[in-house]
């Protein structure tokens, strides 16, 4: 199974405050872990929501919304897909995390990702199967 | 540049409702145009947060908190990673999303190893092609 891990924002990453060596130096030492293990999918950082924008549909008509956007703590700052065998797997992973991220104080989402055996079948199924959706390893 | 699309969770996503087959085919039909015009490098669908976790650190201590999560909107049902020349193709792509009704996705510029400065040093950045390449190996 696999799972999104999502590292949640803050004021720093907000700001566009970029990582010291050291940090980048810590991620690249568990991301090695990680891909030694062969749990890790992939794994990118998301420039701050002041580069972004939202649409918001209603009716459904689309709206724009430029950034930045304000609940910092809600926003995402990174993400990183890990193929494992429990939740729970993906959890002792995630507490791994470098210490040193976030000064310390850094909250990390969890959540599992939907496989193409989760959906009955149908045209559309076998259609994301062709072009090569969720990929079986 | 590339971009993470991120759908927004609502009430039905939360609650596993799954997608009925029309939407499913329109979604399809919507990915099949993205594929071609070689702009979709990924798109997933997320579960309810009840199957989730989070971990939070604080002060060298980590706490594990189980799902469910109660905010809905500020929740990620799903996404896709794009690649396009500016965030107007994004927010272009973005418009022609087949969502019936309501619905909001968070545009997001992805970092790229260019963007960062000396900090990334030559040897951090080999270390970081080396891994994506045997991540690459290790999935075909």
């Amino acid at each position: 199974m696999r799972f999104l891990i999502i590292r949640k924002a803050d004021t720093s990453t907000e700001a566009g405050v970029a990582p010291t060596e050291e940090l980048i130096a810590a991620m690249g030492r568990y991301n090695e872990e990680m891909v030694k293990a062969g749990v890790m999918l992939s794994g990118d950082g998301l420039q701050p929501t002041s580069k972004g924008a939202r649409v918001k549909f209603s009716g459904g008509q689309p709206r724009v919304i430029d950034g930045p956007f304000t609940e910092a703590k809600e926003l995402v700052a990174g993400f990183s897909i890990l193929q494992v065998n429990s939740k729970e797997e993906a959890i002792e992973w995630v507490k791994r995390w470098p210490q040193i991220d976030g000064g310390g104080e850094v909250e990390i989402e969890i959540r599992q990702l939907y496989e193409l055996e989760d959906f009955g079948p149908s045209e559309a199924i076998d259609r994301m199967r062709e072009v090569g959706f969720a990929k079986p390893r | 540049m590339r971009f993470m699309l991120l759908v927004k969770a609502d009430k039905d996503s939360e609650a596993g409702v799954m997608p009925d087959e029309k939407m499913l085919a329109d979604m399809g039909k919507y990915n099949d145009e993205m594929v071609k015009a070689g702009v979709m490098l990924a798109g997933e669908g997320l579960q309810p947060s009840s199957k989730g976790a989070r971990v939070r650190f604080s002060g060298g201590k980590r706490t594990v908190l189980d799902g469910p999560f109660a905010e809905a909107k500020e929740l990620v049902a799903g996404f896709w990673l794009i690649q396009v020349k500016s965030k107007d193709e994004a927010i272009e792509w973005v418009k022609r999303v087949p969502f019936p009704g309501e619905a909001e996705i968070e545009i997001r510029q992805v970092f790229e190893s260019e963007d960062f400065g000396p900090e990334f040093t030559p040897e951090l950045r080999a270390q970081e092609e080396r891994q994506r390449a045997q991540i690459a190996a290790q999935r075909r």
